[in-house]
């Protein structure tokens, strides 16, 4: 058995570098920003063989929480799966900092189980800085990037610029690499709003990145770049808190790991901590209706998000309502308690007024109050698949920078940039990911293929083959590809993948091979609920798809066959429950990929290309610039007459190029 | 021989997986194993018809149609009949044409056929029955030919149209210059499963975070069995293709001696029925089908409608009332002499004569008065009738006529006329055969999706809400395609999504 042995995670102090030692170095690859996006970037850059600096303005708060102190859920569950099976780190570090976990979804099927767990602050942290410092080939840089440095664009790829490396802020001098990746969050142009209060920042008590960053992404590289909001809620002194006057949550008794390579967490079942259910009340909304003058941030008109709004701005658009307040703990040893549901951006002494209309937090004093954040984004829509700016060679975005929301979200953009940067900077081609095969594909694909008119957020409802797509065989899918491919993963994590692919697909012919009537099912496996109407005769795997009908009881019916497999007898339930509807799409699966793989060629002058296109047509094309021709095709406006003379241009020229 | 039949196969799958990409890409709607069909020849009315076939399936759906299988390229004389129902559709050329050398590389085959709506309609349902094919999507011939490199791109412009006819927003345009009733029904529908979908996507998505209640669901399942109900009776109401194929049933009806054999004798031009002053003369049902304005009908004339001692003409009273139960239409034949001229009394008459011929409600509204013998009653009392007639909602279309001078025919051929367009749909604006098969097989995916929610509903929600993605996206077909986005817009209007 394979298990990955959760490792104490190290200090950091021994890894800040000096900077002079630096300049004479030369990297594969640079990642700016020690966010979720960037530390994945790190290590998946790192794993692909390249030689990686990170540099983030205080080493202290890599890996940090700057916002609920949880993990996963519907959606978010489903990314860190697939970061994991990618042998990313994200997975492993909420594995040992997990303080409560809990499956969400259990009673919808298991295609939308939501793996979640409340995380200990100081832990998580430890955990992904300890797990950098131990990757081969990384380095840490404290330090601030003032600028990117450019030289001539090689003409044999698109873009008109190339980046090679970073001049530092302050004297620091210039670090050269053929990559650079910029996760930058939220601290690009980031200002920080509480009251009628505006100050420049990315995070609390942190400074937003050097002006130069932001000025040469729009004024150099001419990129669009648009302007985006979030919040936090004000953090609650625990011993405050009424906790009798609200709904006790707890945790799941045994505690499920969400990376393939663990079997268990670092956080053992009874020391897991609960969460608590409170409600607000029409005072609540009383408050925000009279602060709502001392309220800068809500009266902006900036894109904040529909699903993860303020309490200012769920009040106002939906009055009258009650609405949920959790609250989650920040650790096991934290005097903290973090309100999920009442992010806010009000004068601090509103903040107090407002949470003390809440059942259980009548008495409750506030630690730190809320705050909004704004930030610039770079429309994604100006990179390729692989997250590279379509204008800049070797230049990466991942994160908040492209408009997303969540820390899984710009934890899969910072790993598969990482992955691609890697690769870049070693020669390599790139590589992108299928809609029809993960949900990271699904991320990159909507951001780039749409854009963002607010964060951007994972659901299962933005999956069309959510059935395909599920939590329990991330490995299957993504795993094997990436260190066959890729490259990105671990030979130990391949094996243990092989093993349960075979494993998978031995159970399920040998469960295929029993044939026997349905009468005959019911005598072999007691009261179960198979309709006899039906005459056919039915395999095992049919069998097993039944509600009541557990591979256990097909095990001890037949030993010989199905005993071999009780190791897997969960993932072999739901790949009998989902397979025959998997196989009803596969058509369209292959469909959509045959579409994904047809790439538009990047220097394409959609304005002047001698085919048959309207004006229209033209212009569309010319602003989105699709990468592929099904990525073309979803785009409104355009004609499948259009697509089809596209696809002929495209195809012919293909011809004569091979030619 | 099997084997090297089966052989042959293999090597031509071979051929096919080189432009394996090409295809897939191409045929972006359905699966290109499915075998497509649709009238190839122009729109409207027209002597000859072509329907084309083009798929794997095209040499059984000529099997099944007609016997004896024609020579590869060359016209061959042949009776088309229903595989099912053995009911002989036509006889016309067939032509068989073995792929690749054929307009889409694939097997194929042309019906040629005559044009009236009927026919066309009735080897379309034909086809239709068959496992295996599918009306083809607007252009689809088209791209098939295109992904087997028969077409070069001037080719494609000529045929650019037919490509085109498929854009979402046309989709949606067609939809609402569609029949009126009929896009306000398939819009209701788009609404109605978009938002139970939203529901279960937000119960999915959102329900162990937020205040959205296990309620929610009991309400889908209650709005998606109304759906169920009202698709299902859609299909299977409309009978409007079927009409096309068999004709209308118009009835004509009326007391004895109002002159409905008159009506009959001029409609269809012939003595078809026996005249006579005697009351009663007609005792069965005679029947006639004719062409009216393109629209296949079966015109029968009854037996007046009289209590009567006579075993005969009891039967054939009874005849007339079974014929004018199963009508679609019913034309009502008034002797004007028998109407009193006081204007006031003039509507209660005509709506009491009526239920008495048309015992229930609904004929009453599928129904033509015709006030015949206006010859014979005077000039001031027909105008009085008519003011009266105009003053009152409760009595149907009617007109005056005459059998013995024809004045009046035209109206009543013109309102006739009308009311068989509505019955049959018209089948003059687009290709309304093609159209309406391929609604209903649309419909039908969906109904059937829709059972695949209830089916799940309990075992596993996402196979259910799989079912209700299904379902829309056939009645998306139709209506315009619903993504993703459109699906949250829905969810986050109506909750309050919020961590």
């Amino acid at each position: 058995m394979l298990v990955r042995r959760l490792r104490f995670p190290k200090t950091l102090s021994t890894c800040s570098i000096q900077a002079s030692d630096i300049h004479t170095q030369h990297y594969d690859v640079i990642v700016v920003g020690g966010g979720h996006a960037g530390t994945e970037a790190v290590a998946a850059a790192s794993r692909v063989g390249a030689k990686t600096l990170l540099i983030t303005q205080k080493i202290q708060t890599i890996g940090a929480l700057s916002c609920n102190p949880s993990l996963g859920g519907v959606g978010k569950g489903h990314l860190v799966k697939e970061i994991d099976a990618l042998d990313g780190v994200m997975g492993r570090a909420g594995d040992w900092a997990g303080v409560h976990f809990s499956i969400l979804n259990r009673s919808k099927g298991p295609a939308v189980w939501g793996p979640r767990t409340q995380l200990d602050r100081q832990r998580y942290k430890d955990f992904i800085q300890s797990e950098l410092l131990s990757t081969p080939r990384v380095t840490i840089l404290e330090g601030s990037v003032q600028d990117l440095l450019f030289t001539t664009a090689d003409p044999e790829k698109p873009g008109r610029h190339k980046v090679y490396g970073i001049r530092l802020a302050h004297g620091g001098g210039e670090i050269h690499s053929r990559s650079v990746v910029l996760t930058t969050g939220t601290f690009l142009s980031g200002a920080l709003f509480i009251g009628q209060n505006t100050s420049p920042g990315g995070r609390m008590a942190d400074p937003p990145s050097c002006a130069g960053l932001s000025h040469t992404l729009k004024e150099v590289l001419g990129l669009k770049v648009g302007r985006l909001r979030t919040g936090t809620p004000p953090r609650i002194i625990k011993d405050t808190i009424d906790f009798s006057l609200t709904l006790i949550r707890l945790p799941d008794p045994s505690p499920t790991p969400f990376s393939f390579m663990n079997t268990h967490t670092h956080c053992k079942p009874e020391e897991q901590l609960p969460c608590y259910l409170t409600y607000t009340t029409p005072g609540v909304e009383r408050v925000v209706k009279e602060s709502s003058h001392h309220n800068s941030h809500i009266q902006q008109d900036t894109k904040g998000p529909r699903y993860c709004p303020s309490i200012e701005s769920k009040v106002l658009r939906f009055p009258g309502r009650q609405h949920q307040v959790w609250l989650e703990p920040e650790g096991l040893t934290s005097d903290l308690m973090y309100p999920q549901g009442l992010s806010m951006t009000m004068p601090p002494e509103k903040q107090l007024c407002l949470i003390r209309e809440i059942p259980g937090l009548q008495r409750a004093k506030i630690c730190t109050p809320g705050y909004g954040v704004q930030y610039d984004f770079v429309c994604p829509t100006q990179l390729f698949p692989w997250l590279q700016v379509k204008s800049t060679q070797g230049l990466f975005l991942a994160g908040q920078i492209n408009g997303t929301t969540g820390y899984e979200e710009a934890a899969a953009q910072g790993l598969w940039a990482g992955v691609n940067a890697g690769r870049t900077s070693l020669s390599k081609p790139p590589v992108s990911l299928s809609r029809t095969q993960s949900y990271i594909g699904v991320l990159i694909d909507d951001l780039i293929g749409r854009g963002v008119t607010e964060p951007y957020r994972m659901f299962t409802s933005r999956a069309e083959f959510r059935t395909a797509l599920r939590p329990d065989n991330a490995d299957l899918r993504l795993t094997l590809r990436g260190f066959e491919e890729l490259g990105c993963v671990s030979e130990q994590r391949y094996n243990e993948a092989l093993r349960v692919q075979v494993s998978l697909n031995d159970a399920l012919s040998a469960l295929k091979s029993i044939h026997l009537s349905a009468s005959r099912w019911k005598d072999k496996l007691g009261d179960v609920n198979i309709s006899e109407t039906k005459s056919s005769i039915l395999n095992g795997v049919e069998v097993l798809q039944y509600k009541d009908v557990s591979l256990q009881m097909l095990a001890s019916a037949f030993p010989e066959l199905a005993g071999l497999y009780l190791e897997f007898s969960e993932r072999l339930k739901v790949e009998a429950i989902y397979r025959p509807h998997c196989e009803k799409q596969r058509k369209e699966i292959e469909r959509m990929q045959a579409e994904e793989s047809l790439y538009l060629p990047e220097d394409i002058d959609y304005l002047t290309l001698p085919v048959s296109l309207s004006q229209e047509v033209r212009e569309i094309l010319d602003s989105v610039r699709p990468s592929t021709l099904g990525a073309a095709a979803r785009l409104s406006g355009i004609t499948p007459a259009a697509i089809v003379h596209l696809f002929n241009y495209v195809h012919r020229n293909k011809h004569r190029n091979h030619s | 021989m099997h084997f090297i039949r089966g052989w042959r196969r293999s090597a031509a799958a071979i051929t096919a997986i080189r432009s394996l990409s090409v295809k897939r890409f191409l045929c972006s709607i359905g699966s290109e194993d499915d075998t497509i069909f649709a009238v190839s020849s122009g729109q409207g009315r027209c002597g000859v018809a072509v329907v084309r076939v083009s798929g794997p399936a095209s040499a059984h759906a000529v099997r099944s149609l007609t016997r004896g299988f024609p020579a590869a390229r060359v016209a061959s004389l042949r009776s088309i009949t229903h595989p099912q129902t053995r009911e002989l559709l036509d006889r016309g050329l067939v032509l068989w044409f073995p792929g690749p050398g054929s307009f889409t590389g694939e097997d194929s085959a042309e019906f040629h056929i005559h044009g009236g709506p009927a026919v066309i309609s009735g080897v379309l349902q034909a086809l239709g029955s068959l496992p295996g094919l599918r009306p083809a999507e607007a252009g689809e011939f088209t791209r098939r030919a295109f992904g087997a490199g028969k077409l070069d791109l001037t080719e494609v412009e000529g045929l650019g149209d037919l490509i085109h006819a498929e854009t979402e927003a046309q989709r949606r345009q067609a939809l609402r210059q569609m029949a009126g009733d009929l896009g306000r029904i398939y819009q209701d529908w788009r609404v109605r499963l978009k938002r139970c979908l939203a529901h279960v996507e937000a119960f999915i998505d959102f329900s162990e975070d937020e205040l959205i209640e296990d309620g929610i669901l009991n309400d889908v399942d209650t709005a998606v069995r109304q759906l169920q109900t009202d698709m299902e009776n859609h299909l299977s109401d409309q009978r409007r293709g079927e009409r096309l194929r068999s004709g209308v049933q118009v009835v004509i009806a009326g007391s004895t001696n109002a002159g409905k054999s008159s009506l009959l004798n001029m409609l269809t031009q012939r003595p078809a029925a026996i005249v006579s002053a005697t009351a009663g003369t007609t005792r069965d049902v005679v029947e006639v089908p004719l062409d009216i304005g393109g629209y296949p009908v079966l015109l029968s004339d009854t037996a007046g409608l009289r209590d009567t001692t006579d075993s005969v003409e009891q039967e054939g009273v009874r005849r007339a009332r079974q014929r004018v139960e199963q009508a679609d239409l019913s034309l009502v034949v008034v002797d004007l002499t028998q109407v009193p001229s006081e204007p006031q009394l003039v509507p209660v008459f005509l709506s009491e004569h009526l239920k008495n011929i048309l015992e229930h409600s609904s004929h009453r509204q599928q129904c033509i008065l015709i006030l015949n013998k206006s010859d014979l009653s005077s000039a001031e009392h027909n105008r009085s009738i008519q003011a009266s007639l105009e003053r009152s909602d409760d009595v149907p279309a009617a007109c005056f006529l005459s059998c013995h001078t024809r004045d009046g025919l035209e109206d009543l051929l013109t309102l006739l006329q009308n009311r068989l367009k509505t019955l049959c749909g018209d089948p003059l604006i687009g290709s309304p055969s093609l159209t309406q098969t391929r609604h209903r097989t649309l419909l039908q995916k969906s109904v059937e999706a829709l059972h695949q929610y209830h089916q799940y509903r309990d075992v596993d929600l996402v196979l259910a809400a799989e079912g209700l993605r299904l379902g829309l996206s056939s009645l998306g077909r139709i209506t315009g395609r619903v993504g993703p986005e459109e699906i949250l817009d829905t969810i986050f209007k109506e909750f309050c999504i919020g961590k």
